[in-house]
């Protein structure tokens, strides 16, 4: 009985598992092969590669990509440590407001928050509706919540008013005390929370795609415009990205648990 | 003098927050509002929402999204459960092991899982002419370019990020409750439909929410898929601004209107649901 009911488990998983490996696995074996008119693929060849490679034009879209979505996360992170800082030791009423803020972007999504942002700042003179301002002030808010979520939770964890009253005494002042002792101890949490809202940004198309469009052809926007000339070259590119996604969310995962197994040690 | 001084340093500090979520999240949020209800060129009007409510192509769309959202959600969340249930009861090994796929798998969506799919399923997909190959009715005249399709690849995107949520609640449900149901005399469907899914059933409803908002607000995949061939909310949505029919702003701020508003009503009806049911801390 015990052993059949494993069995059944075992499928299941096995099922849904090779369900959600297919689409890539198959992704990737097609950019690897010149045809695929029958069960098995033929010509293996890596000239797709090569080709993605020695384009300009991908790389550049690939370095825009990184850029524009670091930038923001850099933003968005220092804003909210400083209003963390403000939060905890001065006015810890101002929590409830900020958490309104943050929680907003979760019913303005995608196009809506692009919309808004268009339609509000579109034609006007400056720098306003300058779109790649406009970019990373999105982005910013579409990172906002899990940002906030992210640092909150890791500033909760450790005793500031303490820490920062231990330094006090002895001849520490507040804000030396909070950049050079709080923030080092969050290190972890910072690092592995700006990882998060990294790969969310790098996977943008929606907002990218109506606020700049061709204007800043981002590698998603890039794999957009290839899909309708080439298939392997889009898988090529498809993959690429994904490999880029995966090395970061590896390393989240790999700062995240160390930081488990660090405070399950202390 | 030294609070004084703090007390100007955290005004200070608060500014690049407040700056930033007024300039791209509350001003934006205001003038959609305003907008939704603005003539062009100026005046009050409604005319935006009678034109939404009374054409077929705007009803259809808003039908199709939340048709969509609840099936992929509601299959979503049906498979999740099971894959978390089941993982719940594997061996260490195989846990991590579906972990880690549902962790790889989560960073394929938009325009490249609508890719994937193409590849796979497509006019000239692989599986599709291993169908015409070998007489697979079913692959061979699998249309991946209809709501169909469409519904395929949502599903996909809603397994992993299900999974991942519900896995964790599996945690809360406690091995006793199962041994007390069987010396009541109960079997496991008593323990399933009586004990354990009431139990988790504010988590599974917090979950179904983030999954049905996920598919509201996608655009990527059926971009990619179907361009503007499909009515979508956020499809229609984006046609106002950028491509090739007539650009209309203010319309494109009451769509908007619209779609925010189920999506504020989903997250409400959950709040509510969630309330009511109670279940386990």
């Amino acid at each position: 009985m015990k052993l059949k009911t494993h069995l059944w488990d075992g499928l299941i998983l096995f099922i849904i598992a090779a369900f959600l490996i297919v689409p890539l696995a198959l992704t990737f074996l097609y950019s690897v092969f010149t045809a695929w008119m029958d069960i098995l693929p033929t010509g293996f060849t890596l000239q797709f590669y090569t080709q993605i490679f020695t384009d300009g034009a991908f790389i550049n879209s690939l370095l825009r990509s990184l850029v524009i979505s670091f930038v923001p996360v850099c933003i968005c992170s220092f804003a909210i440590l400083l209003v963390l800082y403000v939060m905890t030791l001065y006015m810890p009423k101002l929590e409830k407001y900020v958490e309104i803020l943050c929680n907003i972007p979760y019913a303005i999504q995608g196009v809506i928050l692009a919309v808004g942002i268009i339609s509000l700042y579109s034609g006007k003179p400056g720098f306003l509706s300058n779109r790649l301002f406009l970019l990373v002030g999105a982005y910013c808010i579409i990172i906002l919540p899990y940002t906030f979520r992210g640092l909150k939770n890791t500033i909760g964890a450790l005793n500031v008013k303490c820490v920062i009253e231990a330094a006090q005494v002895l001849g520490c002042s507040q804000l030396h005390a909070f950049f050079t002792i709080i923030i080092p101890q969050m290190k972890n949490g910072i690092i592995s929370t700006m990882m998060l809202a990294f790969t969310m940004l790098f996977a943008d198309f929606v907002v990218v795609n109506m606020i700049a469009g061709s204007a800043f052809r981002t590698a998603g926007i890039y794999l957009y415009q290839t899909m309708s000339k080439s298939g392997q070259l889009s898988s090529a590119i498809i993959v690429i990205l994904f490999i880029t996604t995966f090395i970061i969310s590896t390393l989240t995962l790999m700062i995240q648990n160390k930081a488990v197994v660090k405070r399950g040690k202390n | 003098m030294n609070t004084k001084k703090n007390y100007k340093f955290y005004v200070l500090a608060l500014i690049p927050f407040f700056i930033i979520v007024l300039l791209f999240e509350i001003l934006p949020l205001i003038n959609i509002v305003i907008e939704s209800f603005s003539k062009r060129g100026g005046g009050f009007t409604i005319e935006h929402f009678v034109k939404i409510f009374s054409t077929r192509l705007y009803q259809q769309s808003i039908f199709n999204s939340l048709w969509i959202s609840l099936f992929s959600a509601i299959v979503g969340i049906v498979i999740a459960f099971i894959a978390a249930k089941a993982m719940s009861n594997a061996t260490p090994k195989i846990r991590s092991a579906f972990t880690s796929v549902l962790n790889i798998t989560s960073n394929f969506a938009g325009v490249p899982l609508a890719f994937a799919f193409m590849i796979l399923l497509g006019n000239v997909g692989i599986l599709t002419l291993i169908g015409k190959n070998y007489g697979i009715d079913f692959l061979a005249n699998f249309d991946l370019y209809t709501i169909n399709g469409l519904l395929l690849t949502y599903i996909y995107f809603q397994i992993p990020l299900g999974t991942l949520l519900m896995l964790p609640i599996f945690a809360g449900l406690k091995k006793e409750w199962r041994e007390a149901v069987g010396l009541l005399g109960g079997n496991s469907f008593h323990y399933w439909f009586k004990v354990a899914i009431p139990s988790l059933l504010p988590s599974i409803l917090g979950t179904f929410s983030v999954l049905f908002a996920n598919a509201l607000a996608a655009y990527g995949t059926a971009y990619a898929l179907l361009s503007n061939n499909i009515s979508i909310l956020p499809i229609r949505i984006s046609q106002q601004f950028v491509g090739e029919v007539v650009q209309n702003q203010e319309f494109g701020c009451a769509l908007s209107l619209v779609m925010m508003a189920l999506m504020v009503i989903s997250i409400l009806i959950t709040n509510k649901l969630q309330k009511k049911s109670g279940g386990v801390r």
